[in-house]
């Protein structure tokens, strides 16, 4: 160990960290929001929009995560469309990451029991309303602790966004130990960060989830 | 104010309702028994058309549900608007209560008054409380259903059916699905709707309840009703063996 490098780099690493930090949330922002609407829009009665999303979801969830990434940055030119490696990782990470959020709501749609739904059919309610106070946030609570187990597996996958060369953490530490032959050291540290990013996630996320399903606690306690 | 004639539905190549005919007049309670599987829950589920009937009629106040009946004798599905409003009408109470799990015991009776019936929230919650204080709950507004026993849920339940003031009420064996000391605080609170002259179709397998409560009895199996009148009749005179043979085995398994 060599702790002056690590101080010498120390302003690299932070910023790295950050970088991280903003492709994970913003990757993982975008993810979920497009998981959703894919979701939703699966529940539309139109065949031939289903099945896009199917073929949509299967794509990326049966390739790895590293290819997407280079197709989407160095095959994007020959397409016509440029992005900067962030942009391109935070795309990425949300057009992967948007499969697995979307087969998550769509689990939790179809949690929801259908005497939630009979009972707002009983009273007279309109579908929407029964979408919107019903059958939503039920279907958001029973997806929660997945979307949570996925926004942690999707920390750890921003490391391979220093294949294209976002300035990230990974990236940070690669040049470091590239520039002063500290490859233990940088690995190291490059651990600690992440299981600090990782451990403060999956403890916000328990909260959340803690939160959210305490309506669930007893359910189905007597039925 | 309910009449039924000649409902049959089938599920598959499964006839559930076999030309149902059956009236429930105002004010009264009519409770319908009969072995699992025999149609009942169908059948009440036909009235405010959850489960939609392929032919006959069920009339409420003289309006079919579900259909509107064209002049060249054809029928077509009924809009949605209009079902929507015929439904207002009709409480229903569940076997599972099917309470929403993320509100509160108030937020689960107010929420049809603001959404359907279009309270202002403080009125909703106002009607709300009134109607948990009714079925006995009112110190339980603010719990959650997973911190309800299954009898304070069912009540909830049919606080929120309550709340709607609707013209009849449909129970779907309300007290199966709870422990036996449960049951007695539900069919408490559905004796005190009897008493103000609510009209109730209530399926069920508490033969002492309907022995007591209901005007009128109706024993169905397999997509039939059997025998039907008052409780004495049924329990006691019935001349159908069917009739017979079941009651003779529930008094058997709850004899000790």
């Amino acid at each position: 160990m060599n702790p002056d490098v690590l101080w010498r780099y120390a302003p690299s690493l932070v910023s790295g960290f950050g970088v991280t930090v903003l492709c994970w949330s913003a990757g993982g922002a975008l993810g979920i929001v497009l998981g959703f609407v894919i979701a939703l829009a699966l529940r539309a009665p139109i065949p031939p929009l289903r099945w896009i999303l199917r073929v949509f979801i299967e794509i990326f969830r049966g390739t790895p995560f590293l290819v997407q990434l280079f197709l989407l940055y160095a095959g994007g030119p020959y397409v016509g469309f440029k992005l900067s490696a962030t942009t391109a990782g935070i795309l990425g990470l949300g057009l992967y990451s948007s499969a697995y959020f979307a087969e998550n709501f769509r689990a939790g749609f179809a949690a929801v029991p259908v005497g939630q739904i009979e009972a707002a059919t009983s009273v007279g309610m309109s579908p929407f309303d029964t979408l919107m106070r019903v059958t939503l946030p039920s279907a958001l609570i029973s997806a929660t602790p997945a979307i949570v187990n996925m926004l942690i597996v999707l920390s750890k996958e921003t490391v391979v966004l220093s294949i294209i060369t976002v300035p990230e953490l990974m990236y940070q530490m690669q040049t470091m130990a590239a520039e002063t032959f500290t490859a233990f050291d940088a690995i190291f540290a490059m651990a600690v960060f992440y299981w600090l990013l990782v451990e403060t996630v999956s403890r916000l996320g328990h909260r959340v989830e803690a939160r959210v399903t305490q309506f669930l606690a007893r359910e189905g306690a007597f039925a | 104010m309910i009449e039924i004639r000649g409902l049959s539905k089938r599920f598959g190549g499964l006839e559930v309702l076999r030309g149902v005919d059956l009236d429930v007049r105002q004010s009264e309670v009519v409770c319908l028994i009969g072995p699992s599987g025999s149609g009942k829950s169908t059948l009440l589920r036909c009235v405010n058309f959850l489960e939609p009937y392929d032919a006959g009629a069920v009339r409420i106040d003289g309006k079919l549900i579900g259909y509107e009946d064209l002049p060249d004798g054809t029928r077509r599905p009924m809009g949605a608007r209009k079902l929507r409003e015929m439904r207002r009408e009709i409480g229903m109470v569940f076997q599972h209560f099917n309470l929403w799990p993320h509100m509160t015991a108030i937020g689960n009776v107010a929420e049809p008054l603001v959404r359907v019936r279009g309270l202002a929230g403080g009125e909703a919650s106002e009607r709300a409380l009134a109607m948990l204080t009714r079925v006995g709950l009112s110190a339980k507004a603010d719990a959650y259903p997973s911190h309800l026993s299954g009898g304070q849920q069912q009540r909830v339940a049919i606080a929120r059916a309550l709340a709607m003031q609707p013209r009849l009420m449909l129970f779907d064996e309300p007290t199966s699905a709870l422990d036996p000391e449960l049951v007695g605080e539900v069919l408490e609170v559905m004796r005190s709707l009897a008493s103000e002259g609510m009209t109730m179709l209530i399926v069920t397998h508490e033969m002492g309840f309907a022995a007591h409560v209901a005007g009128r009895i109706a024993f169905i199996d397999g997509g039939r009703i059997l025998d039907e009148g008052p409780p004495a009749h049924v329990f006691h005179h019935s001349a159908e063996p069917r009739v017979r043979q079941f009651l003779q085995t529930y008094k058997d398994r709850n004899a000790f």
